[in-house]
């Protein structure tokens, strides 16, 4: 690093090497000003004024100027400025409104040398012209700008104060150093930007505009580097910006050490860009090295990512990461904090430069729309209004339908268990979703009563390990789509076997996913005969008896046929057709399984399934499961449902659940307000009967019955009526169907 | 399968930020050129900007919607160390015909001493809440008593978390069983020291916010952090963007009815993947936290997914611009060039026959019967997406195993 700098430097005479230090002064600074070879400053503030030497690891005070007895107010500075050619020269903006020059040369200890005292007002700025040794300019509150000649004892010229860089009463500053070469002139003020103009028409133009977060104090371009400009800011911010004016938006570099407001910046050297010095009203007099500087655009961040509702992505980033790998940097090897004057390919100056996001939207196909499933789910299930077999068989085949095996696996389990045998009325579906819901069953109960035989797990690894038999119980799952189709399910061959199990993004590497391709010879027809063929074949085991229990509302309904499947592995589960055991388990029998597939639904992000099935059974699970737990599942599927819109699926959950939170949710902050349709009048919230004519106020005004279910009525006539009726008239004519001869409008 | 869409989306400088609404049909980004736009979905899908405006005097860092219950409500979070809150004002009818939408400046938070690097609405029921966090380390956490009026904010929290502050995230879990809690971290560059997440829970008791958890192990600078979707669970999931993305899981203690201080967690880190081999931007869940998309610097968007044994595995990789994802990009050494080629070619050849805007996650099984399938490498392939993901602690398999085998018909989800 300091090696760099050394080179860099030494295009200029001397060499100029040192870090980045600081020492505390004895008071405020107002503004810093260094001589022409860099190797001391001036400090001056309101009870300081006071020469450093610029050493390789420190400050030394070289000089105190505020000598004498009796302090005037003469010392008290706004501004200093360190002639750039003449060595001993310096000239100080007092705070009364003086401009004084001094001498180093003069060998009392007072270097006092002249004192201009023309300003009426505090005088903010005071400037040695660059090329005219003896001319110098100062600026002041009073809307005046004077230049002296220091031949002279006043001043050769005044301006009036409406020139642009001073008007505002002195809230814009004009940087010193202004872009000779460039002829640019960057101007800060209190309106929080930086402005830089090109001066070379005769029309000064704006060409740059930096926006600051705080009212900019001082502006000094940065030796060496075209585009670049430091700021400080007279209030709020404490910090160094460097900005590279053709990315206006993010400092290129900041230094953020001072406590307090930054009142002086100036770069060390005029041909050196690896040195600022600062001063500060915390009374420390600060050299940054510009490779220590932070670097805010290193924490920026260059992606977003956000996940949509129905499975879109929209993806945001920084164009030169996705367009190309060549300006890749690796982490943590490409360090980004390289700084500017390690002069890499590419220039990082202007890498930094042109920098913009390319937004893009990725959208999953509408033939997978990953949350089309929640939503058609949602809408088709049966929540309640039928007999609870009937509402599983219909939530059973929606899920079918939709391709999602297991769930309505389960829907048949939950109606088998918790069926009432007598109702069981339609063997042919019973006979084949109960198949389906043989695997689960009889996991669950060769781990919970299986005790003696075999641990729960491994148990369960043999069993994942046998991926043929696993496939054959996914098998009647896949290409069960009808319920009575005993056909189907005897030719069925391999067809679409990948395809239900594997949504867009599944892995198909784990044993228990994987289907081996040879078809498997399972088919179970219905017809009990050959079952029972395969039953006589197998010896009987201790397992049978729980086998039993599970399907034994089935059995008992339909005595001939079978419900058990396949083997599993070593164990051969069969059925008996005669049940040892009664079959009238108790319905609170399953309860401990079925709270734990719910939990296990809601684990697995399908709280959908949870809720329904919970609404579905009611009282039969819902002591098992407690309250909080369930005010969850529902405040959950609710706020999913509220966000697909699906308001009245909402509303209907809502409805059923039994939670008084949850239902209170329909109660609270909803208020209706009707006219009665007869006379017109606002109704009080006592039922709908009007209490002036004392009649119904819902009647239809199409089939004049009493409205039960969607009311809709027009607000200006308070007419309506059933929700179809009122549509179809409306279809027809626009006027109220009551006969009022009112323009009903609808929304 | 997904098509990418491009935007123009006209930022003068970086995107730092994009953020659908509660319904999704809305998508809100902001960008150091300290400006925030909004686009809303057309019938046809189509985003059209509706309302760009100028919100900061600094780079904008991040913006979020609040619940539509709330109105029309985006916050942002800038560089000039202060946060806003918009909200959309309804009625214009010029600006409705021409497809455009006003936004108001309801109020600005100006609490920083620092930039502020995050803002977040608190879960929904909890109130109108925002919490901003800096980068000097406090966690400010606003309220608006009165929803109908944005225009004041109490603070209510202030909460120093001693290390430079990079995002955070609330737990969106409503249930009354889980007290209010979010996770922060810290982009501090120090890899000294671990910690650089932290979990904070409302204490009822205190009506303060303490820490309930550090987690230790993250020890480089963390970017972004996105609690997983609570569906109804009792554990928490939590995704960091870090060096490499990490899965963690917060189970919660059975906290003793008498005690008063913070749940404590049982903390598992579920996976953690390096893929990227670059540095980890932003993490995202999909609605029901069953997919994890994270995008980094190599310019890709990684799909994560767990199987029914909760092992998280690569699903896909989506290139942002479109362009066929080169075997290098990404793709751990262990594999070997034979392969990468193949895939690219493979990739290549699909690119060419959908004109260049389609691509397939190049790591999906093989679907039988589309006309891509003899297309893609064989399923040997595919281990090479897997970095060895953490296995959960055996003592917890029983519990989890037994609940499982109960169905052991995973499901495809959301096909």
């Amino acid at each position: 690093m300091e090696k760099m700098s050394r080179v860099t430097t030494a295009l200029s005479s001397n060499t100029i090497s040192g870090r980045t230090m600081f020492c505390h002064l004895d008071a405020p600074a107002n503004a810093i000003s260094v001589c022409r070879d860099a190797t001391q400053v001036v400090v001056a503030g309101r009870n300081i004024f006071k020469i450093y030497g610029l050493e390789e690891e420190q400050f030394v005070e070289k000089l105190n100027l505020r000598v004498g007895r009796k302090p005037s107010l003469n010392f008290s500075c706004a501004d200093v400025m360190w002639h750039q050619m003449e060595e001993n020269l310096l000239a100080t903006a007092a705070t009364n409104g003086a401009v004084v020059t001094w001498n180093l040369g003069k060998p009392s200890r007072n270097k006092q040398d002249q004192l201009f005292t023309e300003h009426k007002r505090t005088v903010n700025k005071v400037c040695f012209h660059p090329t005219e040794v003896y001319m110098l300019l100062s600026g002041s509150q009073d809307g005046f700008m004077k230049c002296f000649d220091l031949r002279k004892k006043e001043s050769v010229s005044t301006f009036s104060g409406r020139v642009i860089c001073f008007s505002c009463l002195g809230s814009f500053y004009v940087t010193c150093n202004s872009k000779i070469t460039e002829g640019w002139l960057a101007t800060g003020g209190r309106d929080k930007m930086v402005k830089v103009w090109d001066m070379t028409t005769n029309r000064a133009k704006e060409i740059y505009c930096v926006q600051t977060i705080a009212s900019v104090a001082r502006v000094k371009w940065r030796p060496e580097r075209k585009f670049h400009l430091a700021t400080c800011s007279m209030m709020v911010d404490h910090n160094i910006y460097v900005w590279d004016i053709r990315r206006p938006f993010i400092p290129f570099a900041t230094f953020e050490e001072h406590k307090d407001v930054t009142t002086g910046i100036v770069w060390r050297h005029q041909h050196d860009p690896h040195f600022l010095l600062s001063g500060s009203k915390d009374s420390t007099l600060y050299q940054h090295m510009f490779k220590d500087a932070t670097r805010p655009v290193d924490k920026a961040n260059p992606e977003g990512l956000c996940f949509g509702l129905l499975g879109d992505l929209a993806f945001a980033a920084k164009e030169s990461l996705i367009s190309s790998d060549a300006n890749r940097k690796p982490y943590p090897g490409g360090d980004r904090r390289y700084p500017i004057f390690f002069f890499k390919k590419p220039d990082p100056t202007e890498q930094f430069a042109h920098v913009s996001s390319a937004l893009s939207v990725f959208e999953t196909d509408l033939d997978s729309n990953r949350m089309d499933w929640f939503v058609k789910t949602a809408q088709l299930y049966l929540l309640s209004g039928k007999p609870f077999a009937e509402l599983c068989d219909h939530n059973a085949k929606v899920a079918q339908e939709l391709k999602r095996p297991q769930v309505s696996t389960t829907w048949t389990m939950l109606r088998i268990m918790f069926s009432d045998p007598a109702n069981l009325t339609t063997p042919g579906p019973n006979h084949n979703l109960s198949k389906l819901g043989t695997l689960p069953l009889m996991n669950s109960f060769s781990m919970k009563e299986m005790g003696s035989g075999m641990g729960t797990e491994s148990r369960l690894e043999r069993s994942k390990g046998d991926s043929r038999q696993d496939n054959i119980h996914l098998e009647p799952g896949n290409s069960h789509i009808s319920n009575n189709n005993e056909e189907n399910e005897e030719t069925e061959g391999s067809d679409g076997q990948a395809e239900y199990m594997f949504g867009d993004a599944e892995l198909d590497d784990d044993d228990l996913y994987s289907l081996p391709t040879s078809v498997p010879e399972y088919a179970l027809p219905q017809e009990a005969f050959q079952l029972r063929h395969e039953i006589m074949d197998n010896p009987s085991a201790p397992e049978h008896l729980q086998q039993d229990k599970a399907d034994s509302p089935h059995v008992s309904g339909n005595e001939a046929e079978v419900t058990c499947l396949t083997p599993i592995e070593s164990f051969s589960l069969i059925s008996i057709s005669q049940p040892l055991y009664s079959p009238h388990l108790p319905a609170s029998f399953f309860c401990p399984i079925v709270r734990e597939m719910l939990s296990y639904y809601a684990e697995q992000g399908d709280v959908q399934m949870a809720v329904s099935v919970l609404i579905v059974l009611g009282d039969r699970i819902r002591k098992e499961i407690d309250d909080l737990t369930q005010e969850h599942w529902y405040m959950s599927y609710i706020d999913l449902l509220q966000r697909f819109e699906l308001w009245n699926v909402s509303n209907e959950v809502i409805k059923l659940s039994t939670c008084s939170a949850i239902t209170c949710l329909n109660q609270t902050s909803t208020t209706l307000h009707i006219n009665c349709s007869n006379c017109k009048r606002p109704m009080s919230n006592k039922g709908w009967i009007c209490d002036r004519c004392h009649q119904c106020a819902s009647v239809c005004a199409v089939c004049h019955h009493v409205v039960k279910g969607l009311f809709v009525w027009c607000q200006g006539c308070s007419h309506g009526g059933h929700l179809e009726h009122m549509m179809n008239w409306l279809k027809s004519s626009a006027h109220c169907p009551a006969g009022c001869g009112h323009l009903c409008e609808y929304t | 399968m997904f098509v990418a869409r491009s935007i123009a989306a006209d930022h003068k400088d970086l995107i730092h930020d994009v953020s659908y609404d509660f319904h999704g049909r809305r998508m809100a980004t902001c960008s150091s050129d300290q400006s925030v736009k909004v686009w809303d979905k057309s019938e046809n899908g189509e985003w059209h900007c509706t309302a760009s405006w100028k919100t900061h005097s600094g780079s904008v860092w991040r913006v979020t919607w609040a619940h539509p219950e709330f109105g029309q409500v985006l916050a942002s979070c800038s560089f000039d160390r202060t946060a806003a809150v918009w909200e959309e004002i309804v009625g214009e009818s010029n600006d409705k015909q021409r497809g455009l939408s006003h936004w108001i400046k309801r109020t600005t938070l100006v609490d920083s001493r620092t930039s502020v690097t995050d803002v977040k609405f608190a879960p929904k029921h909890m109130g109108l809440m925002l919490t901003t966090c800096s980068a000097d380390g406090v966690v400010r956490i606003y309220e608006a008593p009165d929803v109908m009026n944005l225009s004041q904010w109490s603070l209510q929290h202030e909460i120093s978390c001693k290390l430079s502050c990079s995002c955070i995230s609330w737990n969106p879990s409503s249930s009354r069983a889980h007290p209010p809690m979010f996770a922060v971290g810290s982009d501090d560059s120090n890899v000294t020291y671990g910690g650089k997440v932290q979990i904070y829970e409302y204490n009822e008791n205190t009506r303060k916010y303490g820490k309930a958890e550090t987690l230790m192990t993250v020890t480089d600078a963390v970017h972004d952090i996105a609690f997983a979707p609570n569906l109804g669970r009792s554990f928490h999931v939590l995704a960091i963007a870090t060096k490499d993305v990490r899965i963690f899981k917060l189970v919660p203690m059975r906290k003793e009815s008498t005690s008063t201080g913070p749940t404590k967690f049982e903390v598992q880190t579920v996976a953690q993947f390096d893929n990227h081999n670059s540095q980890v931007w932003r993490v995202s869940w999909n609605i029901t936290s069953t997919l994890l998309a994270s995008s980094g610097d190599d310019g890709c968007v990684r799909l994560w997914k767990a199987n029914y044994m909760d092992n998280w595995k690569c699903t896909g990789i989506l290139k942002g611009d479109g362009s066929p994802l080169t075997g290098s990009s990404g793709q751990p050494t262990a594999m070997s060039t034979v392969v990468g080629s193949s895939v690219q070619t493979s990739q290549n050849a699909l690119n060419g026959m959908s004109a260049g805007r389609y691509f397939f996650p190049p790591l999906d099984p093989p679907r039988a019967g589309t006309r891509y399938g003899h297309l893609l490498p064989p399923s040997s392939l595919i281990e090479h997406c897997d970095a060895e993901p953490i296995q959960p602690q055996p003592q917890a398999l029983p519990h989890r195993l037994s609940s499982r085998s109960l169905l052991p018909l995973p499901e495809a989800e959301g096909q």
